[in-house]
């Protein structure tokens, strides 16, 4: 079995009857452990729903969603949390994702405590002093509070909270979108250097496809909540066969 | 980046230090409490010696005596020392306000946030709760609850009001975590595996503990004076110099040129309810999460 995670069929609908969306429409695709898949598309073309099902933020109306050979589509309570410690979520918003009120280090020591990572107080602050040298911060860092710190600073932050439960898989809902250009680069690097040394794999959601192009093995487009085009990042960018996502490559300059 | 860690409380209290009306209300709060406190303690020590206190006892051949170097509020119609009686009402009034909030601050904040975060159903029934609640004239409900209490006095002041006013809050409270449910660092804790009780208490709720501490400040007065009201109506205190009492008391021969006790009564009264209300609001601009940052 060489597939980590494996969608099948997913389908994503909200709302009922007469006034409801249809986000996500008979979506199937797979990651490998320690692949970075992009998830590429147009804003409102349903991709972000489709990472927020993987990650059961949403439920999904119908499909399956495979981890490891287990159906976590339907899950709850328990194993709903056990599986919280395989899949992890960064956001794009970094000013948004982390509580103004709560010391960053905190934050992490909350979530380690909450799944009964470590024994005492002493350890969970030690694992976040780990965790933030494996994103590159200054460990003191993290007795301090949100608003000390820059857009890529607390996505580095968002980063290690994700890493604390140690996942195989990372939903990047549009990581880098919100950031500098110049920060943009730097949390790629750090991405790619996580998936490097712990065999992470990726589930990267973007509109940019120039990022794609760089950090991404293969890649999904979508469009109106399906996939039109699946393949190798460098096949489908250089030799797009659907008329989409040529539309979508013309649309960007640099293409 | 800053090199010092500084709390969010610390820079509300910056932007309070500069407000001079508030810090002139803060004065004002902290001389009542100390007041309170003053009263609270005499009023313990007599109980103690188990004798009667000065200011409950009746001498006639000093009644309805002016503001003089001895009596410097004056007597009221049983030579009672004003004075000492107006600082006995603080005592009663700061009981009023904080245990009535000890009831309506938690019936508040947590319905408010069920209502909130889980919304549907537990929502629904939550809005009805407090839409019935509010829907009954206030005073007369408090005061049907105060009949009800079978031991009159302030038991049923203090459930009177406590079970009437947590609906603003709750309201208030409830909105707030809709707003705060759809944040990012909520789906963020969601993700990672916490449990909505630890969400709801532990990661939204200090982020909207400025409404309750706004809410606290501005509901103080309100219960102070509403118990005035209650005891002036005959229903509250009885046997305790609250200000209530005095003003009825006082009314009775206010046309025969004895002003002394219902001028006191009326200024600490004002004073009171002043200094909270503007402190209030003070620290409602003070503690706004958009000028943070």
């Amino acid at each position: 079995m060489d597939k980590l995670l494996s969608v099948e069929m997913l389908n994503v609908v909200y709302g009922k009857g007469k006034d409801s969306v249809h986000a996500v429409k008979d979506v199937t695709f797979y990651i490998k452990p320690g692949e970075i898949f992009g998830l590429v598309g147009e804003s409102g073309c349903g991709k972000s729903s489709l990472g927020k099902a993987v990650i059961r933020l949403t439920d999904p109306t119908s499909g399956t969603i495979d981890f490891n050979g287990t159906d976590v589509a339907s899950l709850k309570g328990k194993a709903l949390k056990t599986y919280r410690q395989e899949v992890q979520m960064v956001f794009q918003d970094p000013y948004g994702s982390l509580n103004p009120r709560m010391k960053v280090g905190s934050a992490i020591v909350d979530v380690l405590q909450v799944h009964k990572i470590g024994n005492n107080t002493m350890e969970r602050r030690a694992r976040v002093t780990e965790l933030f040298e494996a994103v590159g911060l200054e460990p003191d860092w993290a007795w301090r509070y949100p608003h000390e710190f820059s857009g890529g600073q607390r996505q580095r932050i968002c980063i290690a909270r994700a890493l604390a439960l140690n996942p195989d898989l990372l939903v990047a809902d549009e990581p880098v979108s919100a950031l500098d250009v110049s920060v943009q680069a730097e949390i790629l690097q750090l991405l790619e250097k996580l998936r490097a040394s712990r065999q992470l794999a990726f589930l990267f959601v973007s509109h940019d496809l120039a990022v794609v192009r760089n950090v991404c093995d293969r890649v999904a487009v979508m469009y109106n909540g399906e996939i039109v085009e699946m393949g190798n990042v460098a096949d489908v960018i250089d030799n797009p066969q659907h008329e989409y996502t040529r539309k979508l490559l013309e649309a960007v300059p640099s293409f | 980046m800053k090199n010092k860690s500084q709390s969010l409380w610390g820079d509300a209290w910056r932007r309070l230090k500069k407000n001079r009306l508030a810090m002139f209300c803060l004065g004002l709060v902290i001389f009542f409490t100390l007041l309170a406190v003053y009263g609270e303690i005499v009023y313990r020590y007599y109980e103690i010696k188990d004798v009667a206190s000065p200011y409950s006892l009746t001498n006639l051949d000093i009644a309805y005596e002016a503001p003089s170097s001895r009596h410097w509020m004056g007597t009221d119609g049983l030579g009672r020392d004003v004075m000492a009686r107006l600082v006995q009402g603080v005592r009663i009034a700061y009981k009023v306000g904080i245990i009535t909030s000890m009831i309506a601050i938690p019936i508040g904040v947590i319905l408010g946030c069920l209502a909130g975060f889980f919304g549907g159903k537990v929502d629904d029934f939550i809005v009805w709760l407090y839409s019935t609640f509010a829907s009954m004239p206030g005073l007369l409900f408090i005061l049907a609850i105060a009949m009800v209490v079978p031991d009159q006095g302030l038991l049923g002041v203090y459930l009177g009001i406590g079970l009437t006013t947590w609906v603003g809050l709750c309201r208030l409270v409830r909105g707030e975590v809709m707003k705060h449910k759809e944040q990012t660092y909520v789906q963020a804790a969601k993700a990672l595996g916490l449990g909505s009780g630890r969400i709801m208490f532990k990661h939204i709720l200090p982020n909207i503990s400025h409404v309750i501490i706004v809410t606290f400040s501005l509901r103080f007065p309100a219960a102070v004076g509403t118990e005035v009201i209650m005891s002036f109506l005959g229903i509250g205190v009885q046997g305790e110099p609250s200000w209530g009492l005095m003003i009825d008391s006082a009314r009775m021969r206010l046309w025969q040129g004895m002003w002394w006790e219902m001028t006191f009564v009326t200024i600490a009264l004002f004073l009171l309810v002043l200094a909270f209300n503007l402190l209030g609001d003070a620290l409602r601009d003070a503690l706004d999460p958009r000028l943070n940052d």
